[in-house]
């Protein structure tokens, strides 16, 4: 089982070390693309004294969704703007993007977003991650239970709570 | 072999039949089992029982492998119920899919069912208004449908009965559009919500923001530990079913309640194809029932039918029992079997936004159920351009956001400390819609289901009057909004069809004559006395309130008749 955020995924059936490690009915991707993306997803949320992206596998919750919850051109887009990424990275900096400083990596994905926009699947690509990135953070296990975000069983209603308490 | 065919009839037969384990046919249920009868409850669904079978209720938000979102798949596959606001990772499974059990759309109709045991009881927004004589006197006083054979007096007592079993929080607000009821502790109103109920006091005659009445345990009574039920813990997640039992369903209240008088026989995954109509007694004998597993019909038996299958599988099973006495439906001479459906209209949306010294605010904890403005329009007399009138469900909340413009460890910043929204207010409008003969369903001549029985054909539509109305719940609302004192006030309409409203009501209406009504004032046919009907099916006209405190009343007062009736010797 893999935990991304704090839920588990079936991993792949198929053991093949080229392909994705999570078990994917829609998206065809291979290893090195998902350790891409994971790059991807790490830059938008890196680790610092508290877990980055990589370490809770958003990358993977990403994949999950866009293979379950996206329409099939929607999918190929990522698919198209994911393989995309590393070709900027080498226009602009003549590394790839795993390669390139946070710095620079930062650069190209918010650089990406104005210079890029005829190139749709690009764009697509970069909005669906953060997006799910973001999302996949802010429900993971790390932000609601340990950072104490959410609490399930309130047990109570308070309409007049004062800015002034801790809650 | 007689003698075996002997037993297997005494074993099919029972004293009462109940069709549907939903809000309704729960309660009916209760009541039979509890006055000594022994009853059958048939349920085309599977079987739900309180917590065991709540697969998700206690899974946390990152639990759900998509968050709560519904896999395109399953939303391409039954588009319609993919519509409903509670058709979500966490509660999808007690939603019928479309493509599993098809009906006609004459007109667009998104028809949104919960086929288990408990029904849509496991999902309902739990308000639970009472109706008044501003409500039954409706039809008669304004000249649409026919005169309801009931009115408050008939029915308080009764409303009186299942709210303390129930268990409804509510404040007494003495108002007579809106009778009091028998509450548990109201939820209070959050620091906005209070100041709009004092805004529209000032500025308004006859308009009140009330603590709105809620099926849930807020101070649970030693009725309510008897069914083993426990305090709501305002988790809010309802939909999942409460492992608390803390708001009321078929499943945690009215079912166990009746299995534990030993007369409660359920039976699951029976879909009734009709009821038997003997022409030499002149009244029902049983129910047709298809097992969904085995295929095979089987016949069951009993002196009192309860029909209770939600207001329009309730028409189809009517329409579908025919006999020589009834070839167009059960009880059907008049011929209204099927018409007058109608419906509550909740296409319209206010919001805005609170700034000012209530910002010093914000709420802590949930509150499972808001505010409520009961219908001002059209209540004393008629006083606007369209019929009847809405009442508003109303709320105010203060939530976290955090910028998600920047990218890396800032973002991250943002992300771990949330900054707190200002105050949002929202309102959503629940119309009153007129029944009338062309909303209609019939049984389609050529489509059958997966049991053979013929498709529900839906021909319900809006009509002028709905959209009068809902353009004066836009103008008024934002009015009082905008009296109050909130910025960005914004209407927002949900386009779609009548049905997601989920409260479709009518087809076997009551009324006192039997040539232009189905069922007499105690919920009887009209034309066949053992047959009873307090689903939706049986309303006259919709008013504004969520129907099912009505339908939980009626239920029981027709059982304390029907046994009263049989005691006697009449049925």
């Amino acid at each position: 089982m893999i935990i991304t955020g704090g839920i588990t995924i079936l991993p792949s059936c198929s053991g093949d070390p080229a392909k994705s490690s999570i078990q994917l009915n829609n998206l065809d991707i291979s290893a090195a693309q998902e350790a891409l993306l994971a790059e991807i997803a790490e830059t938008f949320i890196p680790k610092t004294d508290t877990p980055g992206a990589k370490e809770l596998k958003l990358h993977l919750f990403v994949l999950k969704m866009v293979d379950d919850c996206y329409p099939e051109a929607d999918q190929k887009l990522f698919v198209s703007g994911l393989n995309s990424i590393d070709e900027i990275a080498k226009e602009k900096y003549s590394l790839a993007f795993a390669a390139c400083t946070q710095q620079q990596r930062a650069g190209l994905l918010n650089s990406s977003e104005k210079e890029l926009e005829a190139s749709g699947d690009v764009l697509t690509f970069l909005n669906i991650t953060k997006r799910r990135v973001i999302q996949g953070f802010t429900n993971s296990k790390f932000v609601m239970t340990d950072m104490k975000q959410y609490e399930m069983v309130p047990g109570r209603y308070n309409g007049y709570f004062p800015l002034t308490q801790q809650a | 072999m007689p003698q075996l065919n002997t037993d297997s009839i005494k074993e099919r037969t029972f004293d009462a039949i109940v069709i549907g384990s939903g809000i309704s046919g729960g309660w009916s249920a209760k009541e039979l089992t509890e006055k000594g009868l022994k009853t059958l409850l048939l349920e085309r669904g599977r079987d739900v029982q309180h917590i065991k079978d709540y697969p998700t209720t206690n899974m946390l938000p990152y639990e759900f492998e998509h968050r709560g979102e519904v896999p395109l798949a399953i939303k391409e596959k039954s588009p319609i119920v993919s519509k409903c606001y509670a058709f979500r990772e966490d509660a999808m499974h007690f939603f019928v899919k479309d493509d599993e059990h098809p009906y006609v759309q004459e007109k667009p109709f998104d028809w949104i069912r919960g086929y288990q045991v408990g029904g849509k009881s496991l999902l309902w927004a739990r308000q639970t208004q009472r109706w008044s004589d501003f409500d039954f006197e409706g039809p008669a006083r304004d000249g649409f449908a026919v005169d309801w054979p009931i009115r408050y007096n008939d029915i308080a007592p009764w409303y009186s009965y299942v709210e303390k079993f129930a268990g409804i929080a509510g404040n007494r607000d003495g108002l007579k559009e809106l009778p009091d009821g028998e509450f548990l502790p109201a939820y209070p109103l959050n620091a906005v919500e209070d100041y709009f109920k004092e805004q529209v006091k000032q500025n308004y005659k006859g308009r009140y923001v009330i603590s709105a009445r809620a099926a849930h345990l807020s101070q649970p009574q030693p009725i309510h530990i008897e069914q083993g039920r426990g305090q709501c813990q305002n988790r809010v997640l309802c939909q999942r079913g409460c492992p608390f039992g803390g708001y009321f369903s078929s499943n945690a209240s009215t079912i166990p309640w009746a299995i534990k008088t030993g007369n409660l026989t359920l039976r699951p995954f029976s879909v009734v194809r009709s009821i038997i109509y003997d022409e030499q007694k002149g009244k029902s004998t049983g129910v047709k029932v298809i097992d969904t597993n085995t295929k095979e019909e089987i016949e069951y038996f009993a002196d009192v039918i309860f029909v209770n299958a939600s207001a329009l599988n309730t028409n189809l099973i009517l329409l579908n029992s025919t006999s020589h006495r009834f070839p167009n439906g059960l009880g059907n001479d008049s011929g209204v079997l099927g018409k007058y459906i109608a419906f509550h209209h909740y296409g319209g949306g206010v919001s805005g936004r609170y700034e000012g010294e209530l910002d010093k605010f914000r709420t802590d904890g949930r509150n499972p159920a808001g505010c409520y403005i009961p219908r001002f329009r059209n209540v004393y007399q008629q006083e606007t351009d369209f019929l009847r009138g809405y009442a508003a469900g109303f709320g105010a909340h203060r939530g976290f956001y955090s910028d998600t413009s920047p990218i890396g460890t800032s973002l991250k910043e943002n992300l771990l400390n949330r900054k707190l929204g200002s105050w949002h207010v929202s309102s959503h409008m629940m119309g009153e819609t007129i029944p009338k003969e062309k909303n209609n369903v019939t049984l389609d001549a050529n489509k059958k289901d997966g049991w053979g029985i013929p498709q529900l054909k839906i021909d319900v539509d809006f009509d002028d009057n709905d959209a009068k109305m809902l353009q004066d719940y836009f103008d008024q609302v934002s009015e009082m909004f905008t009296a109050a004192g909130f910025k960005d006030v914004k209407t927002s309409k949900r386009e779609g069809a009548p049905g997601l409203d989920i409260h479709e009501m009518g087809g076997v209406r009551m009324g006192h004559d039997p040539k232009t009504s189905m069922l007499n004032k105690w919920h009887q046919l009209h034309a066949c006395k053992n047959v009873f009907v307090t689903d939706g099916a049986c309303m006259t006209s919709t008013s504004t309130q969520n129907p099912s405190l009505s339908y939980m009343a009626f239920s029981a007062r027709a059982v304390d008749y029907a046994v009263g009736e049989m005691k006697k010797g009449n049925l």
